[in-house]
């Protein structure tokens, strides 16, 4: 064997190690810091934790409390983007009082989040939705891991985040 | 010679008067029908382009008003065991209108930017006998989220529900 193909030889399979690597990476994500609005067992509406997938399943974890749902019994998992007031929370409907329309100009601020929204059916066959909210650009990455580890999903194609209903839609009703 | 009854006269018959309306009302109710168990097929919105958090949380919600108004069971979409209940009640719902709205358009101005949502729903038996129609909205108008209309829709939908049907944890 040459000391050239040897190289060749030795660069392919650094590259195949690299290629793999990122591939387990996408498969086991790190954990993202999360809202989840509805939908988790044994967890409160509007729980702020972390979400990550591990060992096939979708982990949300809130202090002591976690949730687990295991990633083949998803059967459809959707990314959105939209927007929430940066400035939310108690403050936030204090400074409706606010004179002068002060109120009103900060809720011009906003800042732009990920939804994820996950079906999936439990032991006994029933279905069940649960829905997340993050910060812009972190979804993707949790549904690639999913359906990695055996999520279906009814949306196909990359980014599944689409422009906020609320902010760009032309708000024209939809009627039968 | 008196002219008029005393005021006790009076008062006496306009406290008849006020109790026996509402309980003659009542006696015009209809008969509720009776509801071991409720389950709660998936929203469907074929025709409608509805955001997936939208079709969720109506679900959820739609299930955890039922459940609050006092439907001792309330099976889930698929639940195997719902198919053993006698006199179960199917819940399926269409959604026929919707309006995302907007949230930052309601904050602003507070005229503008109201989220609507109108379901169509139909409750039916198992092998599919229509026991009632209704189409129910949710409406989220001045504060809170676009998915806060979903909420409206189930409390809604629940008490029609709970108007209609009859659960033996209820009576």
């Amino acid at each position: 064997m040459t000391p050239r193909r040897t190289v060749y030889l030795v660069v392919s399979l650094l590259f195949s190690m690299l290629v793999s690597a990122i591939g387990n990476a996408q498969e086991t994500s790190v954990p993202i810091k999360a809202v989840q609005l509805t939908g988790l067992k044994g967890i409160k509406d509007n729980t702020k934790g972390t979400l990550s997938v591990e060992n096939g399943n979708l982990h949300f974890v809130h202090g002591k409390a976690s949730s687990d749902v295991s990633a083949s019994s998803i059967q459809d998992v959707v990314t959105a983007a939209d927007s929430q007031r940066a400035v939310g929370g108690t403050i936030g409907l204090m400074s409706m009082a606010a004179p002068y329309g002060g109120g009103r100009v900060l809720s011009l601020f906003r800042t732009k989040i990920d939804t994820l929204t996950v079906q999936y059916r439990d032991a006994d066959g029933g279905l069940h939705g649960a829905i997340f909210t993050m910060s812009a650009g972190t979804a993707e990455a949790i549904k690639k891991a999913l359906v990695a580890q055996g999520a279906h999903t009814t949306a196909t194609g990359e980014p599944t985040a689409v422009p906020a209903p609320s902010s760009t839609s032309s708000n024209k009703e939809q009627k039968q | 010679m008196k002219r008029f009854p005393s005021p006790c006269i009076w008062l006496s018959a306009f406290t008849l008067l006020f109790v026996a309306s509402p309980l003659l009302a009542r006696k015009n109710e209809p008969a509720k029908i009776k509801a071991a168990a409720i389950q709660v097929e998936m929203i469907q919105s074929d025709e409608i382009k509805l955001p997936a958090e939208f079709q969720v949380a109506l679900y959820e919600n739609l299930i955890r008003q039922l459940e609050k108004q006092g439907f001792s069971h309330v099976y889930r979409d698929g639940d195997r065991n719902a198919a053993s209940v006698a006199d179960l009640v199917v819940l399926h719902s269409t959604v026929r209108g919707f309006k995302a709205g907007s949230e930052k358009a309601r904050q602003v101005t507070t005229v503008s930017g109201a989220t609507s949502i109108t379901v169509h729903c139909q409750f039916t038996r198992p092998d599919g006998m229509s026991l009632l129609e209704r189409d129910v909205n949710g409406k989220v108008r001045f504060f809170g989220g676009n998915l806060k209309a979903t909420y409206d829709f189930a409390k809604k939908a629940a008490h029609v529900a709970n108007e209609n049907f009859s659960s033996p944890a209820s009576e």
